[in-house]
């Protein structure tokens, strides 16, 4: 019975599997979605810099670093759910349903699948961000660290992602949805600025902002050099469980 | 024992109602026993694709019952999943992987075990004669290819059930002919029993040793093919006379079985029961009442011819062909 259950947890593994595989098909993909990020980094990051529009945040482009990361990773997870929709529209989806896999291990799967994909930007975005002048640790512990806290982070907006897909299901809806939430999502945290900024309504969205505890832990990780993150970790980890029971009660919806 | 007794699938008083207030199964029956081929044969929006969704666990009927070698679809959906394998009408393989590749993902799926893993994705793929195109990615395949990487796909668990839902839609005649070929000799080899949906006509009465005929999301009649046939009446009979047959009507009203559909000027059509053993009596009747025959034509009934008798319909291929062209469009828009 146990090594039953085992052999089940292999399929969420062949999920993971199957985007890397897809990933090594076509890797100039993620590397043309780096592009923006890095253009962040370098243009936006060092004219305010010059401005030094924040001057609590120390320097300027090595602050926003962790944030630009998140900003290019959570775009990807939260796209990723056209993937569901186009697999809803081709026989995939219903191959997968009628399969002996449990339909918790396709939500958990897919989302894994979409937080390794959303990850990758970890790589190339702190490359760039070290060659334009970012000072980044280079404690391998904290890197490997963060690059996990980030797939984590990504496989929770990967569950978000494929709830919206579930109940909007055309690809016109989800991209309009997707564009009108990211860039909130995104503002509304501390990823450019520091929270004390903020005006106390957006303040407060950026408490219950996922995206606010991923930036802090990766800062603290990547730039504090600091492993003050159980709180943030904790956070991300209530946020996945969350959208992932979400994701899981609206995946019928989807089939029908 | 168990197997003795329990239909491969058991349908009864199924009732579907989708979301949005669309009636596509009334109350639908049906029997499938182990070990045969089965088709359901519909016009497009008929209910074919609904029923095997609800068969294949994906969808929960809204009243009604099924059951696949005895296990309740919903009660028991996990076990039945374990029975099945099922081809979706759509294409349902990831594209940008190589065929091997998806073969490989979908073992893990269905929880092949690992040492067995790579010999049985060796088995399907040159059963399906697949071998040289496996490290290919998916969407450089054609139709019949894709086809056949499906069934490959479906294969892998040794399913004791298939369920094809229009396992040739959109393939050429050779291709069409392959696909069926690969599919019987897996049957012949395995003992499988085989449900498939189609809207060819040739297909149903090739394959299958039962036919269903199911309109408006009921089965209206199920035989096999060539009982289905009679149903029609009999064959299709066209005459062309050197005069006006209004001479040869009475003589004709005469014989048995023998119902005239069409007539104008010289020429006549009929259906006639048996043509062959009657049309020799025909021929000597009319030229004994001075007619000559100039020309004869005689065809066989079809499923077709059955399925207007039976219900006034055609099953319209050019809808289905309207119909291939959008799932081939939505084909290439993933592709891309
Ligand atoms: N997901 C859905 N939501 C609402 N209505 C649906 C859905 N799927 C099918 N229908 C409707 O249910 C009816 C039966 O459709 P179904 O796909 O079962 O027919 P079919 O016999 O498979 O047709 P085809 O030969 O075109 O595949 C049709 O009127 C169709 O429009
Ligand atoms: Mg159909």
């Amino acid at each position: 019975m146990m090594w039953q259950r085992l052999r089940e947890l292999e399929t969420i593994i062949a999920m993971a599997e199957l985007e890397l595989r897809r990933i090594s098909h076509d890797p100039i993909e993620l590397i043309t979605r780096a592009v923006q990020p890095i253009f962040w980094i370098a243009i936006f990051g060092s004219v305010m810099a010059r401005v030094r529009a924040f001057p609590s945040t120390g320097d300027y482009i090595t602050f926003i670093s962790p944030g630009v990361i998140l900003q290019s990773s959570t775009f990807i997870a939260l796209s990723y759910g056209i993937m569901l929709v186009f697999e809803r529209e081709s026989g995939v989806l219903k191959r997968l349903l009628s399969s002996p896999m449990p339909r918790s291990f396709i939500v958990i799967g897919r989302s894994l699948a979409g937080g390794l994909r959303a990850s990758t930007q970890y790589i190339i975005v702190l490359i760039a961000a070290v060659a334009v002048g970012a000072r980044i640790t280079y404690d391998p512990l904290n890197l490997i660290l963060g690059f996990l806290i980030l797939i984590v982070a990504s496989m929770g907006f990967t569950a978000m992602s494929i709830l919206i897909a579930s109940s909007l299901k055309t690809r016109e809806r989800f991209m309009g949805i997707i564009g009108a939430i990211t860039m909130p999502l995104f503002f509304a945290s501390n990823a450019l600025y520091p929270i004390s900024v903020m005006p106390e309504a957006i303040q407060l969205v950026a408490y219950v902002n996922p995206l606010t505890y991923t930036v802090n832990a990766l800062r603290a990780l990547l730039v504090e050099n600091s492993y003050a993150i159980g709180y943030d970790v904790a956070a991300i980890v209530l946020f996945d469980v969350i959208s992932m029971l979400a994701a899981l009660k609206l995946l019928h919806r989807i089939i029908e | 024992m168990e197997a003795f007794f329990t239909k491969a699938i058991e349908v009864r008083d199924l009732v579907k109602i989708y979301g949005g207030g669309v009636k596509a199964l009334r109350g639908l029956s049906l029997s499938v026993e182990e070990g045969s081929i089965h088709a359901i044969l519909g016009p497009n929006g008929a209910g074919k694709t609904t029923l095997i969704r609800i068969l294949t666990t994906q969808l929960v009927p809204t009243s009604g019952s099924a059951s696949i070698f005895g296990l309740d679809v919903v009660k028991r959906a996990s076990e039945v999943r374990k029975l099945i394998g099922y081809v979706p009408q759509e294409v349902s393989l990831w594209t940008d992987l190589t065929g091997y590749e998806n073969l490989l993902i979908y073992a893990k799926i269905y929880g092949i075990p690992p040492e067995r893993r790579k010999d049985i994705v060796e088995e399907v793929l040159s059963m399906m004669e697949l071998k040289e195109a496996s490290n290919r990615l998916v969407k450089t395949y054609s139709g019949g290819m894709f086809r056949r990487l499906e069934i490959a796909c479906a294969l892998m668990a040794k399913p004791r059930l298939m369920i094809l839902d229009e396992p040739t839609i959109g393939l050429d005649p050779s291709a069409r002919k392959t696909v069926w070929e690969k599919i019987l000799e897996y049957k012949k080899e395995y003992k499988t029993t085989v449900f498939f949906a189609t809207h060819y006509m040739d297909e149903a009465e090739k394959y299958a040793g039962e036919v269903s005929l199911i309109v408006s999301g009921n089965v209206i009649e199920t035989a096999p093919p060539d009982e289905l046939r009679k149903k029609a009446g009999g064959d299709r009979v066209y005459l062309k006379l050197d005069k006006s047959i209004d001479g040869a009507r009475d003589l004709l009203m005469k014989v048995e079985g023998l119902k005239i559909v069409r007539e104008s000027g010289e020429e006549i059509e009929m259906i006639v029961n048996g043509a062959l053993t009657v049309l020799p009596t025909i021929i000597l009747a009319l030229q004994s009442n001075g007619l000559q025959i100039k020309e004869i034509r005689i065809r066989e009934a079809t499923l077709d011819d059955a399925f207007i008798a039976l219900t006034g319909k055609r099953i319209a291929e050019e809808e289905g062909n309207i119909r291939e062209l959008i799932s081939e469009r939505k084909m290439i828009r993933r592709g891309a």
